[in-house]
């Protein structure tokens, strides 16, 4: 779950309200093991928030305001002042927390909760949920318009039909951590809503096309994917794709998972750190895409070779049509934010004293 | 806005149905590798036409198709579904020049009182009556009024001349009353058994506010026709440019152009890889890809700069991919298993 926040008071926030922030996220954190089985909590700032302050962000903090990545999109942006991201393999912990968050319960999983309460210095501007998990999107098919009945798989975990988040196609977490500075141990965060057109990929493309727009043509050629792509085990396999351009020239289609590798940093690692989920918020099929990454810039660089607006120039394969998976989805919104260090989580100022942090190198 | 109206294709006579099933009969029996006439051809409705930021956009829209999307080794047929009420067609184009630019792919959003109906990026299609366009069946909730909106993006193939300056977004929104009776309306015209499945096309439709995506005569391409070639049904026509500069060509270069088209309707025929060699004298002088590029003279065509061309240069245009348009019936079959074309310049 999304919360975005609004911080209430004009300008610069005070010391009285930071501690409230603070005791009202200890109290949530108090209830629940710091695991998947228990609670998982970031707060995020925007650079909105960061324009209360009359000093910038320190250099080495790369954080600007969001805009559209693709020639094709035009989306709306995200500017509150931050966003808390609750994640739970049990959904009703996050409901729970949520609650607790509005001072709606005085306790939470047996453990009294503080008077502070988020809600007493926020207000929420946008509640955002959703799910990611084998067999949910299937379940959860008839809450949207527009997703076919019984074609989204019964054991995928996302609505497109296959696994995403491989381990060796995800940055690690110190690769995404900012390294110096006042928010060393922070890390930035995007997040975008994609509406996805499943009709498309469901009724109108076939299981040849679904494998070689998401992973590449020859995984499809070789039937190199079972399923949702389990048997793939921590990577998709794609340095078996011939190069993306000689793809896109020779076949005329591209794949996802194909151009997305090609943002590598000199180690070979990749850039970004995905954590995204799909959603039927509002009726409509569709991915919270969260992605964590050192710098803003990751995910731009990331997103631009997504794009393969070089492959398009150069090859029979379109802006959208035959692009990896950019026929079925629509930026919807994006939004930009910075994940401070857990010792400045609680409205923290643009430029944090240098004594300020005590560094625990605590991962987001 | 400008007036709403519908079309009414050139051949044949005209019959009504009123059937979903009409709209995909039987396909022909022994369609031929190359452009047939297909089973039917339907006319179709424009609720609209707006203009922004250089774009002129018409929203038409005909019965729900059948169609073909393109893959490596084949085509795969996407069949009309129960929920398709309508064939949905947004034509965008370069105020200026008339073109349709094949590379701005629209994205739809429809809603119905402010609910979200559908939402898609229809498919680029080729289809005989209307040309290139692009197209996709949408689901709409029955009759009523639905508001349309097309936004497009900035292109991505490369452009020449005025086009340059078409860089930008647009965004167009359409109030369309639809109902049944007036898709009902649309013309439905049958071919008879004899014709349907032998070579030959459907003539463009004759849509008097809208431009066409034809490319020139070869007569009324810009610089000297040095020849052209067939492959897969499609016609590839040669010219060479002695001024290359608008095409990022040096000093002294000149521009080769290649400018495919399909027989009988001079469509374009776009979203191909293409690439070339040039040998004199049993040498190659020239190994490269020609990139697709949109201009105001040759219109939609693939091209590369050369330092020269002699008199008896053989070129060779290899088909690296044929056009990844979506194929609507009678153009299934034909530009897709494409061998080299060799012209002798």
């Amino acid at each position: 779950m999304l919360l975005y926040l609004d911080y209430q008071r004009d300008g610069q926030p005070s010391e009285d309200d930071r501690e409230e922030v603070e005791a009202a996220l200890r109290g949530i954190e108090h209830a629940y093991e710091r695991s998947g089985d228990g609670l998982l909590l970031t707060v995020s700032y925007s650079p909105a928030y960061f324009g209360r302050f009359d000093e910038s962000l320190p250099e080495g903090v790369d954080l600007p305001d969001p805009e559209a990545l693709a020639p094709f999109e035009d989306p709306e942006f995200d500017t509150p002042d931050a966003v808390v991201h609750l994640a739970s393999n049990t959904a009703q912990v996050v409901l729970g927390a949520e609650e607790a968050l509005k001072g709606n319960k005085s306790t939470l999983n047996g453990v009294d909760q503080p008077d502070a309460t988020l809600t007493d210095v926020v207000t929420i501007a946008d509640r955002r949920t959703g799910f990611i998990g084998d067999g949910l999107p299937a379940e959860k098919a008839d809450e949207a318009e527009g997703v076919p009945a019984d074609k989204v798989p019964e054991d995928a975990p996302l609505f497109m039909g296959f696994k995403s988040g491989f381990k060796k196609n995800q940055a690690s977490e110190d690769r995404v951590t900012i390294q110096s500075g006042p928010f060393a141990g922070g890390t930035t965060q995007h997040i975008s809503k994609l509406d996805l057109n499943l009709n498309q990929w469901y009724n109108q493309d076939d299981r040849w096309q679904r494998e070689a727009k998401m992973f590449c043509p020859y995984h499809a050629e070789n039937d190199v994917i079972e399923g949702a792509g389990d048997n793939l085990g921590t990577s998709s396999k794609i340095d078996d794709c011939e190069p993306t351009d000689e793809t896109a020239r020779e076949m005329g289609v591209v794949g996802h998972s194909q151009k997305s590798a090609r943002a590598r940093d000199d180690d070979d690692s990749p850039l970004i750190l995905r954590r995204d989920f799909d959603s039927t918020d509002d009726g409509t099929a569709s991915l919270h895409f969260l992605a964590l990454q050192r710098r803003i810039t990751d995910f731009v660089d990331t997103r631009e070779v997504m794009n393969g607006t070089d492959v398009t120039e150069q090859s029979a394969v379109g802006q959208r049509n035959n692009n990896g998976i950019l026929q079925y989805i629509r930026t919807e919104r994006r939004g930009n934010f910075l994940v401070p260090p857990r010792s400045l989580r609680a409205l923290p100022p643009a430029q944090p004293a240098a004594d300020a942090q005590e560094v625990t190198y605590e991962s987001s | 806005m400008a007036g709403g109206g519908s079309f009414v294709g050139l051949a044949g006579c005209t019959d009504l149905f009123e059937t979903q099933s009409a709209q995909a009969p039987p396909l022909p029996e022994n369609r031929p590798d190359a452009v047939y006439y297909p089973t039917h051809y339907e006319g179709m409705e424009m609720p609209g036409m707006k203009e922004q930021s250089g774009y002129k956009c018409a929203l038409t829209y005909s019965y729900a198709h059948r169609f073909w999307l393109m893959k490596p080794n084949g085509i795969s047929k996407v069949e009309i579904q129960p929920e398709d009420s309508i064939h949905l067609m947004p034509v965008v184009w370069d105020t200026q020049t008339g073109i349709i630019p094949p590379d701005v792919n629209p994205q739809l959003t429809i809603t119905q009182d402010g609910e979200s109906v559908d939402q898609f990026a229809p498919w680029p299609m080729l289809s005989q009556p209307m040309g290139f366009h692009f197209g996709d069946n949408a689901q709409l909730r029955g009759d009523g009024t639905y508001t349309v909106e097309v936004s497009i993006g900035g292109p991505s193939t490369r452009r020449t001349g005025s086009l340059t300056e078409n860089q930008g977004n647009a965004s167009f929104t359409f109030e369309f009353e639809f109902s049944e009776s007036t898709l009902n309306e649309i013309s439905y015209t049958d071919i008879p058994d004899d014709k349907e499945g032998t070579k030959g096309a459907v003539g463009l439709m004759d849509m008097e506010m809208l431009p066409n995506s034809q490319v020139p005569t070869p007569d009324a391409l810009p610089g000297d026709v040095r020849g052209s070639g067939t492959s897969g049904d499609a016609k590839f026509v040669v010219t060479l440019l002695d001024d290359a500069s608008r095409f990022g060509g040096g000093e002294g270069q000149k521009y080769l152009a290649v400018s495919p088209r399909t027989p009988y309707n001079r469509t374009m025929l776009p979203m191909m890889s293409l690439s070339a060699t040039l040998q004199r004298d049993g040498t190659s002088v020239f190994d490269e890809i020609l990139q697709a590029t949109i201009d105001p003279d040759l219109r939609y065509h693939y091209g590369t700069t050369v330092a020269d061309v002699q008199s008896g240069d053989e070129l060779t245009i290899t088909v690296d991919s044929p056009p990844q348009t979506a194929r609507h019936e009678g153009y299934e079959t034909a530009f897709a298993d494409m061998p080299d074309v060799q012209v002798t310049l």
